[in-house]
């Protein structure tokens, strides 16, 4: 396990939002989540990722009560595990698909979640509205798109105002319009007092909005802490491609002499630099380049992502 | 378990739902007068079971007789109705959500029970007042004699009738229920459910006479018939009571333990 810096440290004075200690799930000899210990600050928008089968919802589900742990503990706005309904009130939900009665208006729906959770109805119209269904509430949930579905689901869990919202893959099926939506949304959900854990594949729309990260892989924690923690791993780097590729020993040696570290891929050099160096850095190396007669054809700042550095982490796991 | 009940209400009580119950409710009524009535013997004492005659008819219970004869025929239907109601929650996702909402589940199937058991119970007294009316109206035509079909015995009778054929309903829906939650797919579960309440237990039964005193199905067949040849009403209420609790306790165990993934 991989633990870049304790919520504790990040926070001032709020308990953490979720905690869990050795979770475990296993399906027969199968350890779905193996031994998960983790902490969410209060307040954070958490990104929860991994691959197909990492054990992301089978977690979420654990959490929410769906699905009882082989072992381990947890605790969620400080309730234990043991006791969903002690907290679930204070946490709304969208987990796998959005489920509800394709009979039944948008409306009758939430009606119907309302009640059983003894939630204002008069909270229906305003999540609608925040979801921007407010002009298609009277549809019945069979005709909706899979954004629209996807919504309905977000506004069903807004319903009781939550502490904690639980999103797993909420852009699964989305195109890319409701991908942007649905990114936006989530911002305007994060006030800072909400926390929010988000699963999702789609790592590019976790890196704009989540700033607390975790990972797993093989249903164990690969790194959680903040989210620019885990992109600070993986250096920014300038890539440089001469025009001529019997020219990159001798652009190397240029580099070299400059005191920075090239490496070589393929017809390019990659040279680590300090993020908030690197326009400076690689004007430096174009203009020691032009100096020596090596015509640069690329040359560009690469910055890392979270998915190059989900990638190297799941590569260095494997 | 409040709260459970009616969510479950805003799902049964709205136009369409009612509209269809009602329809559905008024044919089911007059077909079945229709049927009972042209298919009653001419004359005879009343037998045991659903020999229904001209003579019994004519009694103060004729009138929701022929009620309580209709009815036993549908146990198919209501059992499939309720495996497949409480099924598809399991399949469409639906109690993954309600789970979400409201974690503690035995309130949460024991609301969802009660409330189309409910729901069951103001159609079954709509269905039997209006296959009352109407047999009334179509009695003359066989010769049925109606005098005594608005008395005060007839009214004691209807109520007891009513409860009867509450209780068979009842019967079918805890086990149609426990079949649910514990096969948890709309196709294997009604599958399982119509072969089994149908022919499954009739063919036993063919072969074999005492399965009537045995087996859950035949046991509410005999108990709405007010008894038969094999096995006595109470004997079969008490026989059902027993089936009824077993049901009732796994289907709340494996509904309060199982993970819930769908």
């Amino acid at each position: 396990m991989n633990t870049a810096q304790t919520p504790q440290e990040t926070l001032t004075g709020r308990a953490p939002a979720l905690v869990t200690e050795r979770l475990t799930k296993r399906y027969g000899s199968r350890a779905a989540v193996n031994g998960l210990t983790l902490e969410v600050p209060a307040g954070v928008v958490a990104g929860f990722i991994g691959p197909n089968g990492a054990g992301k919802t089978t977690t979420m589900a654990m959490l929410l009560g769906l699905v009882t742990p082989t072992a381990g503990t947890a605790t969620v706005l400080g309730s234990s595990l043991d006791d969903p309904a002690s907290y679930l009130g204070r946490v709304g939900a969208l987990i796998e698909t959005p489920a509800f009665w394709p009979g039944l208006t948008g409306i009758e729906n939430l009606r119907v979640v309302a009640t059983l959770a003894g939630h204002h109805h008069g909270r229906i119209p305003e999540v609608l509205d925040l979801v921007r269904l407010g002009g298609r509430g009277a549809d019945r949930f069979g005709e909706y798109s899979l954004g629209m579905k996807q919504r309905l689901g977000i506004a069903a869990a807004l319903l009781g105002d939550p502490e904690l919202l639980v999103l797993d893959e909420p852009t699964n099926g989305l195109d890319p319009a409701g991908i942007n939506e649905m990114r936006q949304f989530i911002l305007e959900l994060a006030d800072g007092e909400r926390t929010l854990l988000v699963s999702s594949h789609i790592l590019s729309e976790l890196e704009h909005v989540a700033d607390w990260l975790i990972v797993i892989n093989d249903g164990s924690l690969l790194y959680q802490g903040p989210a620019e923690g885990f992109l600070g791993r993986v250096p920014t780097v300038v890539a440089l491609a001469p025009e001529h590729p019997r020219d990159l020993d001798r652009l190397a040696a240029l580099v070299r002499a400059d005191g920075l570290d090239p490496r070589r891929e393929d017809t390019q050099l990659t040279v680590p630099v300090a993020d908030d160096d690197a326009k400076a850095a690689a004007a430096a190396l174009n203009r020691s380049a032009g100096a020596h007669g090596i015509v640069l054809a690329e040359l560009y700042v690469r910055r890392p992502s979270l998915e190059s550095q989900y990638l190297a982490a799941i590569g260095g796991e494997q | 378990m409040i709260a459970a009940i009616r969510a479950e209400l805003v799902k049964l009580l709205r136009r369409r739902v009612l509209v269809i119950s009602a329809v559905t409710t008024a044919v089911f009524a007059v077909a079945s007068a229709a049927i009972v009535l042209i298919s009653a013997e001419p004359a005879g004492p009343p037998s045991a079971g659903r020999g229904v005659t001209v003579t019994s008819l004519s009694g103060a219970g004729g009138g929701t007789e022929v009620f309580t004869t209709a009815v036993s025929f549908a146990g198919v239907f209501v059992f499939v109705v309720f495996v497949g109601v409480v099924a598809v929650e399991f399949s469409r996702g639906t109690f993954r959500t309600m789970l979400m909402h409201q974690p503690r589940r035995l309130r949460l199937l024991a609301g969802k029970v009660t409330a189309l058991l409910a729901f069951a119970a103001v159609v079954l007294a709509v269905a039997e007042a209006l296959t009352w009316t109407a047999a009334r109206l179509l009695a003359p035509t066989q010769d049925v004699a109606t005098g005594h079909w608005t008395s005060a015995a007839a009214l004691g009778q209807a109520v007891t009738d009513y409860g009867s054929v509450l209780f068979w309903v009842g019967g079918y829906a805890l086990l149609g229920t426990t079949l649910a939650v514990l096969v948890r797919s709309v196709p294997v579960a009604l599958a399982i459910g119509i072969a089994w309440a149908g022919p499954f237990e009739h063919l036993l039964q063919d072969a074999w006479d005492p399965a009537g005193r045995f087996f859950p199905g035949l046991l509410l067949e005999a108990f709405v018939a007010g008894g038969t040849s094999e096995v006595s009403a109470t004997r079969a209420l008490v026989t059902i009571a027993a089936y009824a609790t077993l049901a009732a306790a796994v289907g709340a165990t494996a509904f309060a333990r199982r993970d819930v993934t769908a």
